[in-house]
């Protein structure tokens, strides 16, 4: 795997809607750009091996990377997908949608649920939301929320930037009825 | 990014939002650098405390209370970002203001001793710091240029690094940035006042006329 850069993300948020959140409330993102393991060979028939030869890497890279960065323990996630011009959507998806990528993040967090995800093409300095869920139940809707990224420089047209986001806590302010009230 | 940000502080200079942004450049143009440097930047979104107020509006004493609490808390975040005092070797600085306040408004938090000279002492620099600074939407990057913290015409030391908050600023607020570097440029090369031959128009072999 050829990363070119490590990107990390940390926002804090100290008001909304005019009144303060304490503690303030924060959502870490940690990306890495990558030269697409596809790139040049035309249409790849079975992206198995490449899957195999980097997607794990990446989830035992980015998983602690984020955690650490968010520095607290998560209780919502996602990840992200960006593919450069030149590649395809497919090859973004190939290695974040594998048990291979996501059990590193889910076993760092002690967390069980599937991890939401953003897969997307664009140039260099495209603007990318990484959508989050709870880690333990997606159907908590305080959780529901997204982290907005964007790297200046990447993707170059044969690279992925691969992402994970955490965040500390629900969206701030959450006042929204469970979904369980309207069932 | 561990510690609470302390209320008085928050309060006193109404801050928002805290984003930091940081890259740590692990190869380029295929080859890993001889010295992979680290960039962050830190950007602070505070509510325009001239918001409202005419050109004939005195600056000082606000930019004298608030300027210092962001240089406290924004070379704090930088520090901790990239491992130390020692370990930054370039720094820069910007603001962006909303559309509703004056580029004025920006350089009395940046560009007064109540800003620059305590992001220099934080950061154990001699240089002066040179910056960026626009009236912009929110979500507006900002290219903000970095030098060497102690000796500004190291020409290795010329970067930039890219800052953006994605809902700020709004009209009545400002997005202040400190940014620093913990080394040169990726594969540095192209010399220094040191080395360069004294190039004029008449000892260079083409120039247009």
């Amino acid at each position: 795997m050829n990363i070119r850069k490590i990107v990390t993300v940390v926002e804090e948020l100290l008001e909304e809607g005019g009144r303060p959140v304490s503690p303030s409330a924060r959502v870490a993102v940690v990306a890495a750009v990558i030269e697409n393991p596809w790139a040049g060979q035309g249409f790849v028939e079975d992206l198995a091996p490449g899957i195999d030869a980097n997607a794990s890497d990446l989830g035992a890279l980015l998983a602690p990377a984020v955690l650490d960065a968010l520095g607290d323990k998560a209780e919502a996630y996602g990840k992200a997908a960006i593919v450069g011009l030149d590649g395809e959507i497919e090859h973004g998806s190939a290695l974040i949608h594998t048990l291979k990528f996501g059990d590193h993040f889910r076993n760092a967090a002690n967390a069980t649920t599937l991890l939401p995800a953003v897969e997307k093409r664009g140039p260099a300095g495209v603007v990318f939301d990484i959508p989050l869920k709870h880690i333990t139940d997606a159907t908590i809707r305080s959780h529901h929320q997204t982290v907005e990224v964007r790297i200046a420089d990447a993707p170059h047209p044969g690279e992925i930037v691969i992402a994970l986001a955490a965040a500390a806590q629900g969206r701030p302010q959450q006042r929204l009825a469970a979904l369980s009230t309207e069932q | 990014m561990q510690e609470a940000i302390r209320e008085s502080a928050v309060q006193a200079v109404g801050l928002r939002k805290l984003v930091l942004y940081r890259e740590a450049v692990v190869s380029e143009a295929g080859s890993r650098p001889l010295v992979p440097a680290q960039q962050a930047s830190v950007a602070a979104v505070i509510r325009n405390p001239w918001r409202g107020t005419d050109p004939s509006t005195d600056l000082s004493a606000v930019s004298r209370r608030i300027a210092p609490v962001l240089a406290r808390l924004m070379t704090e975040r930088l520090l901790e970002a990239l491992g130390g005092v020692d370990a930054v070797e370039a720094f820069g600085k910007g603001a962006i203001v909303g559309t509703a306040g004056e580029i004025e408004h920006g350089g009395a938090l940046i560009h007064t001793p109540y800003f620059g000279n305590l992001m220099r002492e934080f950061l154990d620099g001699e240089s002066i710091i040179c910056f960026a600074d626009a009236r912009a939407g929110a979500g507006e990057p900002l290219v903000v240029p970095l030098w060497h913290k102690s000796a500004a015409a190291t020409r290795s030391h010329y970067q930039t690094v890219t800052a953006r908050v994605p809902d700020g600023p709004r009209p009545d607020e400002i997005v202040v940035v400190a940014a620093a570097s913990t080394g040169p440029r990726p594969h540095a090369r192209i010399g220094d006042r040191l080395t360069d031959p004294h190039v004029t128009s008449n000892n260079v072999e083409v120039v247009l006329s």
